[in-house]
């Protein structure tokens, strides 16, 4: 077998062997929507937030008013191995939810967002 | 004749490339969606509520109490990574695995502070840093 032939077979084996992987983590439970739209601003009470998403993640005071946190975390990697050249790319998304509650104990607003609905597995670096 | 010796030369450009770029890792870590100038620039002190601001940006990561109002916070984070080890070189002649890696971590830490009264009007915003977006580059000198 001549030279070329061998070092074409070397390099053919190189770019075969080529590989990837995907790895997911997350944190904290999913925060349904349909827990979210049942509570009703200036309705609602401190303990059926509590029956419809439990304990909160974090407990806050602020500008006078009980504060119930709720999050989940979603990490997605993405690895491309060449074996000479390595990418991987690890994004991290959270999903937030939080229900400020009176002096009486009645929801007084929502805010939420789903960030995670648009994570995607990527393992190229570069760009945005 | 000619043409064997050319293409032998191009695979062994081929080769060399490859092991010289051996072992380089290009990482990249990303946190929530980075903010710019650029996308709080609608929000106008005095005047913009949070809830204004939380339909546009996203709820933020943190709110927390101070005596004057309350701060919420956007945190997000870009990490770029890279590394070469050009020990990888030495590995067909030698029985160890010699390794001289340099490398380089570039931090993009950065957080958008929003400072509310107490009828959650905004009243102060800024950036915590504003770092530039650190380039891929393993030198570490």
């Amino acid at each position: 077998m001549s030279v070329g032939r061998v070092l074409s077979i070397a390099l053919l084996g190189l770019l075969m062997t080529q590989g990837c992987a995907f790895s997911r983590g997350t944190l904290g439970d999913e925060i349904r929507a349909d827990a979210i739209t049942a509570i009703k601003k200036g309705s609602s009470t401190k303990a059926e937030v509590l029956a419809l998403l439990g304990a909160p993640d974090r407990l806050l005071q602020v500008n006078g008013r009980d504060v119930f946190q709720y999050y989940r975390y979603d990490a997605k990697a993405g690895s491309l191995l060449l074996i000479v050249v390595n990418f991987s790319r690890l994004s991290v998304k959270s999903d937030d939810l939080f229900v400020i509650l009176n002096r009486e104990g009645i929801v007084e607003e929502v805010i939420s967002s789903k960030r995670t609905d648009g994570l995607e597995f990527r393992f190229w670096p570069f760009g945005e | 004749m000619r043409s064997y010796s050319s293409r032998a030369c191009l695979i062994v450009l081929l080769l060399t490339l490859c092991m010289t770029t051996a072992a380089c890792n290009v990482i990249r870590i990303k946190l929530n969606t980075p903010l710019n100038q650029d996308d709080v620039a609608f929000i106008e002190p005095g005047k913009t509520t949070l809830t204004d601001v939380v339909a546009k940006l996203g709820v933020p990561d943190s709110i927390t109490d101070s005596y004057l109002g309350v701060v919420a916070t956007y945190r997000f984070l870009d990490m770029k990574y890279s590394r070469v080890n050009f020990g990888y070189l030495l590995k067909p002649w030698t029985p160890v695995d010699p390794d001289l890696i340099i490398s380089r971590t570039g931090f993009g830490i950065d957080a958008f502070e929003l400072y509310c009264d107490s009828n959650w009007v905004v009243t102060h915003q800024s950036f915590l840093r504003q770092l530039s977006g650190p380039l891929f580059n393993p030198y570490p000198f």
